[in-house]
Parts: C-alpha cells; structure tokens; sequence
C-alpha cells in the first residue's frame, strides 16, 4: 500500500514536519525506511481515530498498529496532536491535488466541478480512516485546519467556474458545512464505500452558492 | 451494547428540572432540613451542573473527577453513587442538555402556522439557547467531540434527532425527490455556522443570525424566493425584539 504513494513523495522537505530529521539524512536507503516508517504512522493514526476517535487514541495504539517502537515514533512525530495534524494535512493535500488533477482535466464550468467532486469522493471511499480523521476529527482537534480546507475546496471551485464569485444568495462557507455534514454522516453510518453515490447532492452544494437553487437542482438531476 | 443501539437510545434526564442559570445548582454547603431523597437528587444535579461549569473552564479531559467534587461540594462516595466515573458524568449532563433543547425546539416546531414559519420558531429556540449560556454551548458542542467514541455516536444521533424535524417538508418540496440527504444538506448549512461561532466564543452573535440562517436552512426545500420570504419575516421579528427590549426600563 505504501509503495503506490512513495512515487509522489520524492520531494519531502516540505512535507515532513518540524520533526523531519528523517529527509535531512542524505542516506537513501534511511532515508527510504524513515519514510514508510512515517506512512505507517499516519495510516495507523487514522485507523486508531476510526475506531476509538482521537481522543481516545494513545501512542501505544498508533505504535502497536505500526509496528513500531516508541522510540522510532518520537523521532518523527513530539506527541500524538503533531502526529495527527500531520496525518490530517497530508490527506488533505493528497484530497486537493486529487480534485485538481481530475478538475483540468474535465476541463471547466460545471464538469470541471462535477469530476472533482467525484474524485474526492472516490478518494475518501477509498481511504474510510482518512476520511474520518479529517471529516469527523479533524474539526474538534484542529479546526484551524478545517478552515483552511474550507478556502482551499471554495478557491478550487471559484478557479473550475472560471473565476466566478458567489453571485447567488446562498454563503458558499455554508456550502462547505453542507457538504462536510453530507459526508460525515455517510461514514458515520459505516457507507464509505457509497460515497459516490452523493455526487449530485454534493455537486448541487457546490454549484449552490453560484448558480442558484434552480440551476443547481437542475445539474443534480441531469447526472442522479 | 453497540454503538447504534447506543445512538438510539432514548435520552432521559433532568431535563425538566434543568434551571437555565446552572448556578443555582449550587446549594450552600452544610447542614440543612431537607429530606434525604431531596439531598440526594440536588446532589446529583448539582454534579451534573459541575461536570459542565468544569468541563467548560478547563476542557473535558483536562478536568478530574477531584475537580468536580470540589465545584459540586459533593464527597466522592456520593459521586460514585451516581455515576460510574468522570465520562458517565458528563455524558449524562449533556444528555439532559439535549432532552431539554429538544423539548423546547419541539414546542416552538409544533407551534401554529405553516411549515416555513415554524422551522424558523424552531431555529430561533436553536440560536437562542447556544448564545444564552457560552459554558453549556461549549460543553454541547465543542468538549462534546473529545470524550471519545460513546460521545461521538451520541453526538450524531443528535444531530440527526434535530434534523429529522425536517423531514416534514420532504413531503411537499419537490427537491426533496432528488436530494435524498436535504435534511443533512440543510441542517449542515446551520450545524456549520452554529459550531463555528461557538468554537471562536461567538455565540451571542446567533440570535441576530436568524434571518440569515432561516433562508439557508429553508433554502434546499423552497428555492431562493420563498427562503428569502420567511428570512424577511425573521428581520421582522429580529426587529420586534429589538423594540421591545429598548421600551423596556
């Protein structure tokens, strides 16, 4: 599982944290093992937010499912919260370059925000413990980061609909509490696997604050 | 017990006893007349007013059971009498927090006029009582997302009593048939804002959100016409109060 994302991650000085004395070992082979080390750490964090929530993970859960020791986890990571805001704003990136690779090439206007849509929804079905740690979690540990993936999902959408500013009544912000909502309960039910299935009421959401009720329900319709 | 008949658990609790000002719970210490059954029940209440004042100034987990006792003025056996630690505690404030939030929505959702008007009655019960007590607001929402997984199952099932009040509208709004999810759709619009203002101590601001809010919560139903009407009649009774607050001394 890990080798499929190590290709993306050749550039890791900004990726890793403040903690990030594994890249700046010049010695690839260390260098390759601290690397799956930290993936196995965030993956396991993310498991262990699924089951028990963050609050009631320790690190000798995220060690346990790591298969680490807990040395190895404090050369990466100071303490569980560092650790989480990195599995949170990792899979966020990894959500972003998701929706923006598939979002160029639908093109623009309405498509563009329809395949996007779909692929962050195929990504989150895909990765259920990431989907929760960042939906579910995310907004009580580190709201700061909700925030920021709220201005970073409102400026993809404004750039797919070619620069266009919210003109309708509707508060795009609000938008993104639908939306968020919207997918939260579908995990919390336990049917990541059908996240896909919400495309036309996320792309209604999204397209709500631009185009209007009407038209939104319209392009709802046309793809349910 | 499983985490979904947890969530469907019907909640149970003081609720009806709950004092707005959770200060009055606190009684003075000492000796009192008061039959043992009373002592008991205002000593529980009083526990259950302490978990959230505590929880509230110190967050949930980095508050203690010693804590408590000592905001409650109760000793430590009588605590264990009543609850079987820190979490029950807590879980059992909130839950009387709800049952009491819920009743009052009911009563206004149930209230005369159509169905617009009382979802806005409804919202109104809504913003009113997160801006009237930040330390319960916080409690509710915010310390709510930390106890851990009991919590958070119970804290969506709450979620979903409160937005299935909506469901009524599935009946005439045609959206509904393509929007499966409108009630999620259109209680997150209001969840969203409600969190955020109360996450950044802003939750006196919500009363004065309710035109705004009505016409997001009503807009997936109605469309922006009709959503923009009810939010009309809600300045209108933003404005009333407002009125009626200034005549008075």
């Amino acid at each position: 599982m890990g080798a499929s994302n190590s290709g993306q991650r050749e550039t890791g000085q900004a990726r890793e944290g403040p903690v990030g004395a594994a890249v700046l070992t010049p010695s690839l082979p260390w260098d390759l093992a601290a690397r799956s080390q930290r993936e196995r750490i965030l993956r396991a964090m993310a498991q262990s937010c699924a089951e028990k929530s963050f609050a009631g993970t320790t690190i000798a859960d995220i060690v346990g499912k790591a298969s680490i020791s807990r040395a190895t986890f404090y050369k990466h990571f100071a303490n569980k919260t560092e650790c989480f805001f990195a599995a949170a704003e990792e899979f966020l990136a990894e959500l972003g370059e998701t929706a923006g690779e598939a979002g160029a090439t639908a093109g623009s206007g309405t498509d563009a925000v329809r395949a996007g849509a779909l692929a962050v929804l195929e990504r989150l079905a895909r990765k259920p413990d990431h989907a929760s740690l960042l939906l579910v979690e995310t907004p009580v540990v580190a709201p700061e980061v909700v925030r920021r993936c709220r201005s970073m999902a409102l400026d993809r959408l404004e750039v797919s609909l070619g620069g266009r500013e919210a003109t309708a009544e509707a508060s795009p912000e609000m938008a993104f509490g639908r939306a968020n909502l919207l997918i939260a309960d579908q995990l919390a039910a336990g049917e990541a696997a059908a996240l896909p299935k919400l495309l036309p009421e996320l792309l209604y959401v999204a397209l709500l604050p631009y185009v209007g009720h009407d038209e939104a329900l319209d392009q709802a319709r046309r793809i349910a | 017990m499983s985490e979904r008949d947890d969530e469907r658990r019907p909640v149970e609790g003081p609720a009806g006893d709950l004092p707005k000002d959770l200060h009055l719970w606190k009684l003075p210490r000492g000796r009192h007349g008061l039959p043992r059954e009373l002592v008991a029940r205002s000593q529980r209440e009083r526990l259950l007013a302490a978990v959230i004042r505590v929880s509230a100034a110190k967050g949930y987990r980095a508050s203690s059971v010693a804590d408590v006792l000592g905001e409650a003025g109760v000793g430590r056996e009588t605590f264990y009498r009543h609850f079987k630690g820190k979490e029950d505690c807590f879980l059992t404030a909130n839950d009387a927090l709800v049952a009491d939030l819920e009743k009052r929505v009911q009563r206004a959702y149930q209230g005369p006029g159509i169905w617009p008007e009382r979802v806005r009655a409804g919202l109104a019960v809504v913003l009113d009582w997160f801006a009237a007590s930040p330390e319960i607001a916080r409690v509710m929402l915010i310390e709510m997302g930390t106890v851990g997984p009991i919590a958070r199952v119970r804290f969506r099932g709450t979620f979903r009593r409160f937005t299935a009040l909506l469901e009524e509208g599935a009946d005439f709004a045609e959206s509904a048939r393509d929007l499966p999810n409108i009630a999620t759709l259109a209680g997150g619009a209001v969840f969203a804002r409600v969190y955020e203002e109360v996450a950044l101590d802003n939750g006196a601001t919500l009363p004065g959100q309710l035109p705004q809010l009505t016409f997001e919560l009503l807009l997936p139903y109605l469309g922006e016409e009709a959503a923009a009407r009810e939010r009309a009649s809600a300045e209108r009774e933003l404005a009333e109060r407002a009125g009626a607050d200034a005549a008075q001394p």
